[in-house]
């Protein structure tokens, strides 16, 4: 190519990245800057930000919402792995043990279909579901448990317990259909040697299935762990944190630092932490996958 | 085809299961037609009178929504297709000093959680004056949909053959004539799925036009939340109204998956995702 042509082609290039690159710096490099930035002033979001240091980080350990919020953000990662996993694969393993092809087909489709549920439905559908005369209340009365009955979302002792766990049975589609596929790659003559060794049923899960489907375990278990702790819309919406703040998780707190006290700069000192932790996590993760392979 | 054989109980539970997975969809269906009377005596029990007219009431509440959200995202999926396949194309098959530095700044994007712009971009767009009008969320969207299109895009437009590029510029075709009438018409299947992956998570989307948006333009989520406030305080009166609007609000998705139920299921089990 002569020179000429090589600056068209390189105008080119940077004239079809150009509207991306306006939006980008607009909408997400600059409020990204702000948000590091802010982390270190006093920013109320009307007055100039003053630069105040590591005063926002020095109030980070003294600030027990943000104590009891990290506390409950554990407690929801944990439980949410647990359920991000057991049950799917579950199913997943079930499934798959079916003889027929077709009946694999239509339980697959069938267990997936909750999916155009919109997530906002399933939030309000279940703070719904958790009232005190709401279904739960009345179907625990109707087979004779009606001494179990709770204030779901109003009992500081339960109500968090009452957010995770919402979403009953919880098998999410996606889980369900890598742990299948995971399932389905695991070759015909391991199978086979399997079946020569007397390995079938539960053995054969626990000595065959299981240790195959370490790939989509840690791939199912990486994104739960950075996904949970990014939750906020579940408790905003259900409880918005109460009662108290039992049910506040570190994203939370942050939006209410932020929207309702205005204290911007502390809101972005917490941001900041939780972006690290997560970045740190996802880091870790990704060199874990690449030295292994 | 390998022989499985799933015991009785296993086929038991695994149907116990799929009741309880599919009884959130039973709960919205038949309440959504039943009179406030019914409602209040069982929220579990098929109605005995279907009362349709509780279509009419929640199309009230939340169509203007749909149309809201209708415009947000149309405007905002065209753009982000747009602007993310250009980037793509030039990521891909252009030459121009930095590319390497600045693809790392969009794909480093990947790693950036919503939450640590959430609060910026909410006084940004306040800042501008446009919490009343389409483009308090088009703009952010727009932002927020580039990093994993064009990370999608990029790897099909890689995968194509050089030889149809080099045809085309012997031809006489610049880069412009180039993407449109050869690289577009041989992605249209993949950025149809791009759409649609937008699509999905934007019409989920609750948190960002809270925060941004005034009533008067609210979305369907927006609606939803709303609806469900206004539900309790009229008694019993409306909940009928409200799981009608929740099963409207399902529709779209509905389709879409339809569509793309098959590609949607066939590519995640065929194993392509992985770490």
């Amino acid at each position: 190519m002569t020179g000429k042509a090589k600056l068209k082609t390189a105008l080119t290039g940077y004239a079809f990245i150009l509207p991306t690159f306006v939006f980008l710096i607009w909408f997400t490099y600059y409020p990204v800057y702000q948000a590091l930035i802010g982390a270190f002033t006093d920013w109320d979001g009307f007055n100039a930000p003053r630069y105040i240091g590591l005063d926002n980080f020095v109030r980070l350990f003294g600030d027990e919402v943000l104590r009891q919020s990290t506390i409950n953000a554990l407690i929801w990662v944990v439980l949410s792995i647990v359920l991000a996993v057991v049950p799917p694969f579950l199913v997943a393993e079930l499934i798959f043990q079916l003889r027929q092809a077709r009946a694999q087909y239509i339980y697959r489709t069938l267990f997936v279909l909750p999916i155009v549920i919109p997530g906002i439905v399933t939030i309000l559908l279940w703070r719904f579901l958790y009232q005190g005369e709401g279904a739960i209340n009345q179907l625990l009365e109707l087979i004779g448990l009606g001494s179990l009955q709770q204030l779901w979302l109003g009992d500081p002792n339960i109500a968090l317990y009452s957010i995770i766990l919402m979403g009953f049975p919880w098998i999410s589609a996606f889980n369900l259909l890598i742990f299948y596929s995971g399932l389905q790659n695991i070759s015909t003559e391991v199978l086979e040697a399997a079946k020569l060794e007397g390995a079938t049923g539960w053995k054969r899960v626990w000595r065959i299935d299981i240790p195959s489907s370490f790939p989509q375990l840690r791939l199912i278990i990486i994104l739960t762990l950075i996904g949970s702790l990014q939750n906020i819309v579940p408790p905003l919406i259900m409880t918005n944190g109460g009662p108290g703040y039992s049910t506040y998780v570190p994203i939370l707190h942050m939006y209410n630092v932020s929207t309702v006290n205005g204290e911007f700069g502390y809101g972005m000192s917490i941001a900041l932490v939780m972006f690290v932790v997560i970045l740190l996590l996802t880091l870790v993760n990704m060199k874990l996958v690449k030295s292994e392979s | 085809m390998r022989a499985h054989r799933l015991p009785g109980a296993g086929q038991l539970l695994l149907l116990l299961l799929l009741v309880f997975n599919l009884l959130p969809i039973y709960f919205i269906l038949e309440n959504s037609v039943k009179s406030p009377l019914e409602f209040a005596s069982s929220t579990l029990s098929f109605p005995k009178a279907l009362q349709w007219s509780n279509y009419g009431a929640a199309w009230d509440k939340v169509g203007p929504s749909l149309y809201h959200t209708s415009v947000i995202i149309a405007a905002s999926v065209v753009a982000i297709v747009a602007f993310s396949a250009m980037s793509a194309y030039s990521f891909s098959k252009l030459r121009f000093p930095l590319k390497n530095t600045l693809f790392l700044l969009v794909f480093g994007l990947l790693l950036i959680p919503g939450f640590l712009t959430l609060i910026p971009l909410y006084l940004q767009i306040k800042k501008l004056g446009l919490s009343d009008s389409y483009l308090a969320l088009i703009l952010p969207y727009i932002a927020g949909g580039q990093a994993f299109s064009i990370f999608v895009l990029k790897t099909f437009f890689e995968q194509l053959p050089d030889e149809i590029f080099e045809a085309a510029r012997i031809d006489g075709a610049g880069n412009i004539r180039i993407f449109s009438t050869v690289v577009l018409p041989l992605s249209v299947p993949i950025c149809t799925t791009v759409a649609i992956i937008n699509i999905t998570s934007l019409w989920n989307d609750y948190l960002l036009p809270s925060l941004l948006l005034d009533r008067s333009h609210q979305t369907i989520t927006m609606a939803l939340v709303a609806f469900e406030a206004a539900a309790g305080n009229y008694g019993l009166s409306d909940y009928g109204g409200m799981m009608a609007a929740y099963l409207i609000a399902a529709v779209p998705l509905l389709l879409l998956f339809s569509l793309l139920m098959r590609n949607f299921v066939e590519g995640i089990s065929s194993g392509s995702i992985k770490m």
